[in-house]
């Protein structure tokens, strides 16, 4: 049982990570996203919460760039990481999301092995110079995944024939390889059960030591469990962001109220 | 508010508050049924005021059963959470006030025993009456989820204070006066000191509607009199 006190649950982090400016997704003709303003915090836990097709994984997609490959989307509007624009020309996708990580709703390794599942990212970006450095960097990314002791004498097995709730832990720590700065999980814990889940939760809390991390998830108490800082969306719009705590507790907008006591909005 | 996807969440609720409105009511009962006992001599109905306590008490541990199954199984966020912990809290201070009813009822059948103590049982009365009304107010703002009716009783407290005030230095005077007094005024005393009681838990009720309806406990310090532990028998 973690002791953890309430009062340390509370937000330290003010450093701004990502700053999104009056961002509009589009996706042909349907307004997806409309007049998106947020700041994200480094080293906190931001949950997005809202019912299906609010906007709310569409605005996630658009922090690493994910919808650069869906050809009718077209995002308007500043989003800053660090103070730089991540749309600018300049700006090569691929490095981005080297920074950017990401963990999908359902587990993806890659058909390969547990090993070169993590190895992947830091070889094809060359964040190592040899087999020893690397082979730390496999180790203390799936020990970060609270995986390690789990497969560490069957490096060599494929990943795929990992359990689920292990699969998606593999995939934590493929994310964390690259060293990125902001993690982002669209539903990691929709395909896992209750253990994986608190698995993959505690592992979130232990991450935002050293990241960002925003979580989408239907869940609304996984968002209250793991977050700092929570927002909802509604209908593309960012209805409300608050600390997790003011949310749950006393949200500010009627539309929150009823989304998260359960009532039709 | 509109209702819940999940109507057996709001069957719940509603069942839950229904229990804190008729443990209200039957609390206010026995505040006017203690104080009347009292000045009517009447130590049947003192007797009955002490046997209904027992089922105010089961009613507060049903409340506290219904609360914590309504947070375990239904998870309640924002106004619906503060539903489930302002029952609890509610149940608790009708509870207390249930005792000091009871308490009341028991030294009435003892002052009744004794030669009457000019009017004091008259005072007693209305003042129990101004409590009785406070927590009517309260359990109705609660009902209306009325803020403004809420802070109102909260600001009426002050006034019993002055009443249980003007009591204490009234026995004092009697008991200055002939010594034989003393056991009934001491009786007398704890009695208008268990109104006094009821009035700050009727305070609490309010304030616990307050923090339901706009999501904060009161800031203000509610208005306060004098207090009798500053008063000395020697100046009088």
């Amino acid at each position: 049982m973690n002791d953890m006190t309430l009062t340390e649950r509370a937000l330290e982090a003010t450093e701004i990570k990502f700053a999104a400016r009056d961002v509009q997704v589009y996706y042909g003709t349907s307004h997806a996203i409309k007049d998106v303003n947020i700041d994200i915090l480094d080293k906190t836990v931001t949950a997005f919460i809202g019912p299906s097709g609010c906007g709310k994984s569409t605005f996630l997609r658009c922090l690493n760039r994910m919808n650069d490959t869906i050809d009718v989307c077209r995002v308007e509007g500043d989003i800053l990481l660090d103070g730089e624009d991540i749309y600018d020309k300049k700006v090569d996708p691929v490095q981005l999301r080297a920074k950017v990580g990401m963990v999908f709703q359902k587990p993806n390794p890659f058909p390969k092995s547990i090993y070169d599942n993590v190895a992947y990212g830091p070889k094809i970006h060359g964040l190592t110079r040899n087999k020893a450095e690397l082979d730390e960097v496999v180790e203390s990314s799936l020990r970060k995944a609270a995986l390690w002791n789990e497969v560490k004498d069957r490096l060599d097995s494929p990943g795929t024939g990992l359990s689920g709730g292990q699969q998606q832990r593999l995939c934590i720590a493929r994310a964390v390889a690259t060293s990125p700065e902001v993690l982002l999980m669209d539903e990691p814990c929709s395909a896992l059960d209750p253990i994986a889940t608190a698995q993959v939760e505690e592992l979130i809390d232990e991450l935002r030591g050293n990241f960002s991390v925003v979580i989408v998830t239907h869940s609304m108490q996984q968002a209250a469990r793991v977050s700092q800082r929570t927002a909802f969306f509604h209908l593309g719009n960012l209805v409300e962001l608050g600390d997790t705590t003011q949310i749950f507790t006393n949200p500010k907008d009627p539309r929150t109220e009823s989304y998260i006591t359960g009532r039709i909005g | 508010m509109s209702q819940h996807i999940l109507t057996a969440f709001d069957r719940d609720l509603e069942s839950v508050q229904a229990s804190v409105v008729k443990m209200g009511g039957m609390v206010e009962a026995q505040i006017l049924d203690s104080a009347l006992a009292l000045e009517t001599r009447d130590e049947e109905l003192a007797e009955a005021v002490r046997q209904r306590d027992k089922a105010i008490d089961e009613l507060e541990e049903r409340i506290n059963v219904d609360a914590a199954r309504l947070i375990a199984l239904r998870a309640p966020a924002a106004s619906d959470l503060r539903v489930a912990l302002t029952v609890i809290k509610i149940a608790g201070n009708l509870e207390r006030v249930g005792d000091h009813a009871k308490n009341t009822a028991k030294r009435a059948k003892v002052v009744m025993a004794m030669p009457a103590i000019n009017g004091s049982t008259g005072a007693i009365r209305r003042m129990a009456q101004a409590v009785e009304t406070m927590l009517k107010d309260a359990i109705d703002s609660y009902i209306q989820r009325d803020a403004a009716l809420a802070a109102d009783v909260r600001a009426r407290d002050v006034e019993v204070d002055q009443m249980y005030n003007a009591l204490f230095r009234e026995f004092l005077t009697y008991m200055l006066e002939d010594p034989r007094n003393i056991t009934a005024c001491m009786h007398l005393h704890f009695i208008a000191k268990n109104i006094e009681r009821m009035g700050d838990h009727a305070t609490a009720i309010a304030e616990q509607v307050i923090y339901l309806v706009t999501g904060q406990l009161p800031e203000e310090s509610r208005p306060k009199t004098e207090s009798v532990s500053d008063f000395n028998a020697a100046e009088d």
